[in-house]
């Protein structure tokens, strides 16, 4: 992994101020200086290291080689596969009712941490917990119970690691393991630091689990929030949901039923960032899970690594989760989605930096981008 | 017992050109006295203050200069000898008054305002020259040259004042108010005052007592009768005097401090027989038959004087109009370069005036002098800029409007003016203050940028001012804002004192000047009744300091008030221990590295904390730190630990 003489001035320089920052949180609330506040990374005064600055070297939009991460992660070359590296794809839900109720689609995400935390393979959860306004917050949970009250999809782009940033701070020298949640571009800063471990943060190893969420574009927090406030009465709402093409709806569950918007008006509210975004589903963590499209209460689960894998033995062994087989149209369907994410990325860069040959933040040898652009 | 009230005429006292001024004021009899702090007045007001009720007089902290010269015009209206004193800022203030007394005339008893001046600014805003008000608004002015001047003019321009009923006017400098010397005392009066306001002055033209400034022409003509009855007294008072031989080849006209300065320059250059000085201490009207015989004696004229040419282009103006000399003399001074138009003088730029008329070489000292001195002092005395104290409500009250102002994003700034929080212009308020000029102009400043929005302007405006300078100054600019719906968020740093001058009382601390109890302005209840929203915060609770200032950011629709309120440290401390034991876990300190930077002892800079270049970590230092435990708030490791005591 290649280490940076570079500033937060060169992070604003090449990334916030160029549309590329996806608000990950990665470059926040570490350091006294760089802070997400209301939709933005706000300086609050100037860091003068020029050298190896973290905010600059974890920000999954500065220089990634998808190469060396996947050898650091999987111990294997990047395949460049649609799904990225995959044990296996299968279709899941949650084996309790219960999860299954409150959930986005089959609960699995709530199983797995629930299963987690209850055998003790971590001793905490950060994830996602929505506020009163539906603008989410980084979150940490303890508990089966805290877990529970985190369901359901935000899509809302969260500071996620500006939550590990400072419960990093508050556990540096415990053995507190986690696991967390992260959409892709939270699962790739991840994935740097499992690379070239932070200084002063907690102990990356203790990071035990994580799980990958599908994402295909997250909305600008405090944007969307102002216009759903205007749309419908925030208190009423359950959940969001965009159903799969060719519904291009984004539905707002609420306790009067269901609201929905044309994905048009959603628009423009999306991240800028997440054009620029190869990854649809978090190739680079332990376990990805989304939606089974068109099957409704179901999940599609992606196990990627040996300790995912080893884990997802578990919970279907002590039958946590009910298994199925994807279909394979499903498959299909979700492998050419993940492609027309990548190959519309990039045109995106492509077009961005001017440059055929320059991807900007993203390293891929000219083999591994020919497999996608093809 | 103080030194001034001592009852022992003839005997020497150590004072303070501002002590002597109060003697001067007990010695005339005074019974009443107003001010508003401003250095280097404050000290005037603060001692009579301290023996007013031995000596049987009323002093008061006014509310602001106008006010105190008001009130003591009162006073005279009443019979009573009254003083009002302030500094060059406050003369603005009070002009308005000022003009219009002048016009109406004073009562029967003697009006005396004593201004002390700043030449190059050392504890102001600006180094204004108070001397032309007189010369402006037709009032009487002297100067003192040493400190038993100060205590003879004060007691003499009362008679003066009396005598033609006018107000008349006192004027000091920085090293003549606070330099001290030795004073010889004279007598206190022993008098029983009654006041009261006389309703027919004149049996025979038994009209009302009115004191107003019209019909204005008839009075201004009158005014300028009575200078010219000031002149004559002036041509013969002693405070006008020439020192050097009957005709030097160079003559220095001079006044206040820097007829010292001149007398040092004279002796060093050994030029006793060359060069004469005429010091002057009537400076308006001018005393013609003085200068008349005096600038005779020399063809060359130097003038010397703090800070602007007042003297040198009156005396130019006079020598113009009337032709007394066979031949002009050459004028030097500030008109020809030779002394600076600006800030304070000293012996050796005397000494280089007169070296360059008279084409001397005079070297007091090695070249090499300087910069060795400077290389000297440099590796005993650390550089330090100018900083709030540590434990400063002030420092913990702009951190919290930083970070406010950042987190917005909407390029917020804050508009201010002059007190200890004038500071934040520099690294000890983290260059929030962008605006500084008289008392209570940020508010006003503020009021003008709130309005802006038609032109697109969307940036915050939060303007600061101290508790003192809100009841000075800030109230009507709050009015015109709730008035005219203006957006902007009024922050009062509320330190419960007037701390840049001394920690005075004022209308918010339930104390008076003489040290009575009283009844508290409180601000809050002020401005929630002219419709401000109000929040009042504990500058110390950084998060929740913070977060108010965000949500009044935030809002629309006229000001909002924050007031930011804890007692000045200095104030506090006198009372009470530290609340905290403050020290750094080494262990936790990251310093340097990425994650901290140096936040507190490069950022945050309160002087209770060092940095150890040795071992790469912060410290505290125990001898200066004051307990108040904001730093470990503001640590991003939490190795900043704060015990209660």
């Amino acid at each position: 992994m290649i280490v940076y003489t570079k500033s937060w001035q060169d992070l604003f320089a090449e990334v916030i101020e160029t549309a590329l920052c996806t608000l990950c949180g990665a470059c926040s609330g570490f350091c006294p200086y760089l802070t997400y506040y209301r939709g933005r990374i706000a300086v609050l005064d100037n860091c003068t290291r020029t050298n190896e600055a973290q905010c600059y070297q974890y920000c999954p939009r500065t220089y990634i080689d998808l190469d060396t991460l996947s050898r650091a992660i999987f111990l294997s070359p990047y395949s460049a596969e649609p799904l990225g590296h995959a044990k296996a794809v299968v279709m899941a839900r949650s084996a309790d009712t219960k999860v299954r109720a409150g959930a986005q689609y089959g609960g699995v995400v709530t199983t797995i941490l629930s299963f987690a935390l209850q055998k003790r393979l971590v001793d905490a959860v950060l994830l996602v917990r929505t506020l009163w306004d539906k603008t989410p917050q980084p979150f940490v949970a303890r508990t089966t119970d805290d877990v529970m009250q985190c369901m359901g999809s935000n899509y809302m782009a969260c500071p996620l690691l500006h939550g590990y940033n400072q419960f990093s701070k508050e556990h540096i020298s415990g053995d507190c393991r986690l696991a967390i949640v992260a959409t892709p571009c939270q699962v790739l800063s991840v994935a740097k630091m499992k690379s070239r471990p932070p200084q002063n943060k907690l102990n990356i190893a203790n990071v035990k689990l994580v799980i990958g969420l599908f994402c295909t574009w997250a909305l600008i927090p405090d944007r969307f929030s102002s216009f759903l406030r205007k749309a419908v009465n925030l208190a009423d709402v359950i959940k969001f949901d965009v159903p799969p093409p060719p519904a291009n709806r984004f539905d707002i569950y609420t306790k009067s039923g269901r609201i929905s918007l044309p994905l048009e008006q959603i628009r423009e509210f999306t991240m800028p960032a997440c054009a620029y975004c190869t990854d649809m589903t978090s190739e680079f963590a332990d376990i990805s899970v989304g939606a089974a499209e068109g099957i409704e209460g179901w999940n599609t689960v992606v196990i990627r690594s040996e300790a995912g894998d080893e884990l997802w033995q578990r919970l279907t062994t002590e039958k946590k989760v009910e298994v199925g087989e994807l279909p394979s149209s499903n498959l299909e369907h979700l492998q050419a989605a993940a492609m027309l994410k990548k190959k519309r990325a990039i045109t995106e860069l492509t077009r961005k930096s001017g440059d055929q040959g320059n991807l900007l933040y993203l390293g891929l040898s000219p083999e591994l981008l020919g497999k996608w652009v093809a | 017992m103080p030194t001034i009230t001592t009852d022992a005429p003839g005997t020497n006292q150590l004072l303070i050109g501002n002590e002597a001024i109060a003697r001067g004021a007990l010695e005339a009899g005074i019974g009443f006295a107003a001010a508003y702090p401003g250095t280097p007045s404050s000290e005037i007001i603060g001692t009579l203050a301290q023996v007013a009720k031995d000596m049987g007089i009323y002093v008061e902290w006014s509310v602001n200069e106008i006010v105190a010269l008001e009130a003591a015009a009162g006073a005279s209206f009443a019979g009573i000898r009254a003083l009002a004193a302030m500094k060059q800022n406050g003369v603005n203030v009070a002009c308005d008054f000022l003009a219009n007394l002048v016009m109406s005339g004073i009562g029967r008893a003697g009006l005396v305002l004593v201004v002390c001046d700043d030449p190059s600014a050392i504890s102001s805003s600006n180094e204004q020259d108070t001397r032309y008000v007189a010369k402006w608004l037709d009032i009487p002015l002297v100067e003192p040259g040493d400190f038993q001047e100060a205590k003879e003019m004060t007691k003499w321009l009362f008679d003066l004042s009396e005598e033609l009923g006018t107000i008349c006017l006192l004027r000091s400098v920085t090293r003549i108010a606070h330099a001290r010397g030795n004073v010889k005392l004279g007598e206190l009066p022993k008098i029983t005052r009654k006041a009261y306001f006389d309703q027919i002055q004149d049996i025979r033209n038994p009209m009302p007592t009115k004191y107003i400034p019209v019909p204005s022409p008839v009075r201004h003509f009158f005014q300028h009768a009575r200078l010219n009855r000031a002149r004559e007294k002036f041509e013969s008072a002693p405070f006008n005097r020439y020192v050097g031989p009957p005709s030097p080849d160079l003559l220095i006209v001079t006044c206040g401090s820097c007829w010292l300065y001149s007398l040092d320059a004279v002796r060093a250059l050994q030029l006793e027989d060359r060069v004469g000085i005429l010091k002057l201490g009537t400076l308006w009207p001018l005393p013609e038959k003085v200068l008349e015989e005096n600038l005779a004696r020399a063809r060359k004229i130097l003038f010397v004087e703090e800070i602007d040419p007042f003297i040198e282009q009156s005396v130019m103006e006079f020598v113009a109009g009337a032709p007394f000399l066979d031949r002009l003399p050459v004028f030097y001074g500030k008109r020809s370069g030779h002394v600076n138009a600006y800030g304070e003088l000293n012996p050796d730029m005397v000494i280089k005036a007169i070296s360059n008329i008279l084409e001397l070489t005079y070297q007091p000292r090695p070249l090499e002098y300087t910069s060795e001195a400077e290389s000297f002092r440099k590796s005993h005395v650390p550089e330090r800029s100018m900083t709030f104290c540590p434990g400063c409500p002030h420092r913990a009250t702009f951190w919290a409007i930083k970070n406010a102002l950042k987190l917005d994003g909407r390029g917020g700034f804050v508009t201010g003016d002059i007190g200890c929080y004038s500071m934040a212009i520099g690294p000890a308020g983290f260059l929030q203050v962008r605006t500084m000029h008289c008392m209570g102009a940020g508010v006003g400043i503020a009021n003008g940028l709130g309005k802006l929005d038609q032109f697109g302007f969307e940036q915050p405006v939060l303007a600061v001012v101290g508790d003192s300078t809100f009841y000075h100054a800030a109230i009507p600019a709050l009015i015109n804002g709730i008035y005219n719906r203006s957006n902007f968020v009024l922050v009062i740093l509320d330190n419960s004192a007037t701390a840049m001058t001394g920690f005075q009382p004022h209308p918010g601390t339930g104390m008076t000047a003489m040290g009575e109890s009283t009844n508290v302005v409180s601000m809050e209840a002020l401005c929630q009744a002219l419709g401000a929203r109000v929040q009042v915060c504990d500058p110390f609770d950084l998060k929740s300091a913070t977060a108010t200032l965000l949500e009044m950011m935030a809002e629309d629709g006229g000001p909002k008030v924050v007031i930011m309120r804890r007692e000045c440290e200095l104030v506090r401390s006198k009372k009470e221990a530290a609340p905290y034991k403050v020290y750094v876990d080494q262990e936790k300190c990251i310093g340097e590295c990425c994650g901290c930077d140096r936040l507190c002892t490069r950022v945050f800079l309160c002087p209770g904390l060092i940095w150890d270049r040795k071992s790469g970590k912060a410290k505290i230092d125990d001898v200066i730190c004051a307990g108040c435990g904001v730093c470990a708030d503001i640590c991003p490791r939490g190795a900043i630990i704060k015990e209660a005591r």
